[in-house]
């Protein structure tokens, strides 16, 4: 209790307080909690907008012409399966860490640090993923105006904008909270206005109906399990949400709700957006468009202003998932090494600046490595698999948990029907992995594979199960 | 929740609950004379730390918890040596404005203290308003300085609208509260005048005083702790100053309970 009466000669009054949601525990202070429903879904929002909307229509319908928006729709279901046991182990657990702090408390220190330290590294590629998709767009604002460049800058201005967003988060003091909302705001507001339009064009409200392609590719429902892994990089950022479970107001609420909320939201996004842009172009003139298709969608329907608009709104998406998974993965490092699993000095904070410097370094180190790269699906699924692993083991943590029910665990959400919908989560997240490239499952094992061995060599004393 | 502080109210009934908020980790430690100040009070010494979102709340607290406690235990310690009543609170938070609001709330604090240095206090300065503060006000000021040997001045500016009479009988009725709670008439004094920015003039007789008591002005401001008033006068009065908050309005406080 972080209250203490220095008064002499008074009782503590300790047992006559109410108890109130703001945890005052240890004598160690208390934390405040300032995020509301708002504030989450703006967090979950704005963390996953950007890739599925403003990267992936292009490689999709490629790939699986307008099925597509059944890969999109498939992702959905498999992020609402997990976003509930994740919430009810979220109230339980309200600790930064999300997923790698209720696995290693449900399931023991082994799955724990495999999955902290692929969690660390699954958000360093998919900011790295972020990037490429930021650096694209930042090259469309030279092709908006006219300037030729002799290469392809997405990739230099993607280390650029890696780069930049570490420093700034080192060194930035400012309230970006409020900066976060606004951003996803405006954002919602361009996407509903042109797929609005989008949609009406579509369907011959203003002019010729499109002749919609066939629905399925040729290859049936392969391509389009394919691509529902590939595209599954666009729902990692409703688990944010639970990240930050600590600074959530009224969590039993709260934090369902902006999980499940942001995937519903973001989930009929993508896959209107599909929809649209498979009847402006066939789906091998989207491919030929790459990262930027979108822009030529928006181009197709209302000429300049709109594909200056999409440019805009393209920057502002992939800026601020990008900047959110940064954030993420030096508080997956902050977890891990708060645990031991990792030195101490990587969660230190400089006390100048507050903020964790070491863990920040981390997380922008690699991530601007992996940006050099280039390799834009390599990168997305590499980061889906790590995630993927890590939401089959939240949901096989949930079923472990209710089934030996510890004294500690008394979460203030229960998801509804939890054993059926955690099982069903395990089997879903697991089972798409089988339909991700062989390199990128290679790459992914090889991440796990490194982090267990490194737990085997650093931390085999380290006993987390139950500790809470 | 219960809004009254139960030491506050069985152990010294006239205590006035005062918050009193300190960056802690920010070097800001007690400035010199405000632990006599408090000596009648009960003080919520609110130590709080603001943190970048960039950084999880629980991290800073694992890190600078320990250290910050140990810092407010050692001001809490000062505090009750003088003669005061300590609550310590310390909070990790990415919205000082909303931790402190909330404390307000929870500790149904009287005032917030601006903290600045300050001599023995021999005399305060009361500024007074209209009618609808009256009664906190003069709670506040006769809770801490009735048993000292302070004088208190009571200052309003009139309107251009407002006549003398009006003024006189404010500045009575006032005098009587203090009287009535144990105030004696002989260190009350008053000052009426007509100043064309009444806040200037509020700091300027600041100036010839140890303290200053003022309310909280404007009411559609919710937010109100360095609510720029009491801040302009804090910052050139160089004292400290007792912002006294509104009373909260019954609906509100029903509608949390």
């Amino acid at each position: 209790m972080g209250r203490d009466d220095v008064l002499e000669g008074t009782p503590p009054t300790d047992s006559s307080e109410p108890v109130v949601e703001h945890d005052r525990d240890r004598g160690e202070g208390e934390l405040e909690r300032t995020i509301g429903l708002v504030g989450g879904l703006a967090i979950g929002i704005g963390t996953m907008i950007g890739a599925g909307i403003f990267v992936f229509p292009g490689l999709a319908a490629e790939n699986a012409g307008p099925a597509a928006s059944l890969s999109f729709a498939i992702g959905a279901v498999v992020a609402l399966l997990v976003a509930l046991p994740l919430s009810e182990l979220a109230t339980a657990m309200p600790r930064s860490g999300g997923g790698y702090f209720f696995i290693s408390r449900g399931l023991g220190t082994g799955p724990g640090a495999v999955i902290g330290i692929g969690l660390w590294l699954g958000l360093v590629f998919a900011a790295a993923f972020y990037l490429v998709g930021l650096g694209s767009y930042a090259g469309q604002v030279f092709a908006e105006a006219g300037i030729a460049l002799p290469v392809d800058p997405a990739v230099p201005l993607g280390i650029a904008f890696g780069v930049a967003l570490t420093v700034l988060s080192v060194f930035g003091t400012e309230n970006t909270a409020s900066l976060q909302n606004a951003i996803v705001i405006v954002l919602l507001v361009i996407l509903t206005l042109f797929l609005s339009y989008g949609s009406l064009d579509a369907l011959g409200v203003f002019g010729t109906e499109s002749t919609p392609e066939r629905f399925l590719p040729p290859g049936g429902m392969m391509p389009v399990l394919q691509t529902a892994a590939l595209v599954f990089t666009s729902y990692l950022g409703f688990a944010q949400v639970a990240t930050v479970a600590g600074d959530i107001t009224n969590p039993s609420r709260n934090l369902p709700l902006a999980m499940v909320g942001s995937v519903l939201v973001v989930g009929v996004f993508y896959v209107v957006t599909i929809f649209v842009a498979t009847s402006a172009f066939g789906s091998v003139r989207l491919g030929e468009f790459g990262e930027t298709a979108m822009v030529e969608v928006a181009r197709a329907f209302v000429g300049l202003p709109g594909a200056l608009a999409i440019v805009v709104a393209g920057l502002l998406a992939t800026f601020s998932s990008a900047n959110a998974s940064i954030l993420s993965a030096s508080r997956a490092v902050y977890a891990v090494s708060r645990d031991d699993l990792l030195p101490a000095s990587a969660s230190r904070l400089n006390l100048r600046y507050g903020t964790p410097h070491v863990a920040l370094g981390l997380a922008g180190g690699p991530i601007v490595v992996l940006t050099a790269t280039g390799q834009v699906e390599l990168l997305a699924e590499v980061a889906s698999v790590l995630h993927l692993v890590m939401y089959g083991l939240v949901c096989v943590a949930l079923i472990q948990l209710r089934r030996e029910s510890p004294e500690w665990y008394t979460p203030s959400f229960r998801c509804p029907a939890g054993y059926l919908v955690a099982g069903l989560g395990a089997l879903a997240s697991l089972s798409l992995i089988a339909f991700m490239q062989p390199a990128s499952i290679g790459v992914g094992a090889a991440v796990m594979i490194a982090a267990y061995a490194w737990y085997r060599y650093y931390a085999t004393d380290v006993a987390l199960k139950g500790a809470f | 929740m219960t809004d009254t502080d139960p030491t506050s109210t069985t152990d010294a009934p006239n205590r006035p609950t005062v918050l009193y908020p300190i960056r802690v980790l920010e070097g800001e430690s007690l400035p010199t004379g405000i632990a006599d100040l408090l000596a009648d009070a009960h003080v919520v010494l609110a130590g709080y730390h603001v943190i970048p979102d960039q950084t999880a709340a629980d991290q800073a607290r694992e890190q600078f918890g320990e250290r910050a406690m140990a810092k407010l235990e050692e001001f809490a310690a000062a505090l009750s040596d003088a003669g005061a009543t300590v609550d310590v609170r310390l909070v990790f938070t990415h919205e000082a404005q909303a931790t402190i609001d909330r404390l307000i709330y929870e500790h149904d604090c009287l005032a917030v203290l601006v903290p600045n240095g300050t001599d023995a206090p021999e005399s305060v300065l009361l500024a007074v308003r209209g009618d609808v503060g009256l009664d906190r006000n003069t709670r506040l000021a006769a809770g801490l300085f009735a048993t000292t040997d302070a004088t208190i001045t009571l200052y309003h500016a009139l309107d251009d609208d407002e006549a003398d009479t009006d003024g006189e009988a404010l500045l009575e009725s006032t005098a009587n509260a203090l009287v009535d709670r144990g105030v004696s008439p002989g260190s009350i004094d008053t000052i009426l005048e007509h100043p064309d920015a009444p806040l200037d003039a509020i700091a300027r007789h600041a100036a010839d005083h140890d303290a200053v008591v003022m309310g909280e002005t404007d009411p559609s401001v919710t937010t109100f702790l360095f609510g720029m008033p009491a801040e302009q006068v804090a910052e050139r009065f160089l004292g400290p100053v007792f912002v006294v908050q509104r009373e909260r309005p019954a609906e509100e406080q029903s509608a949390e309970e």
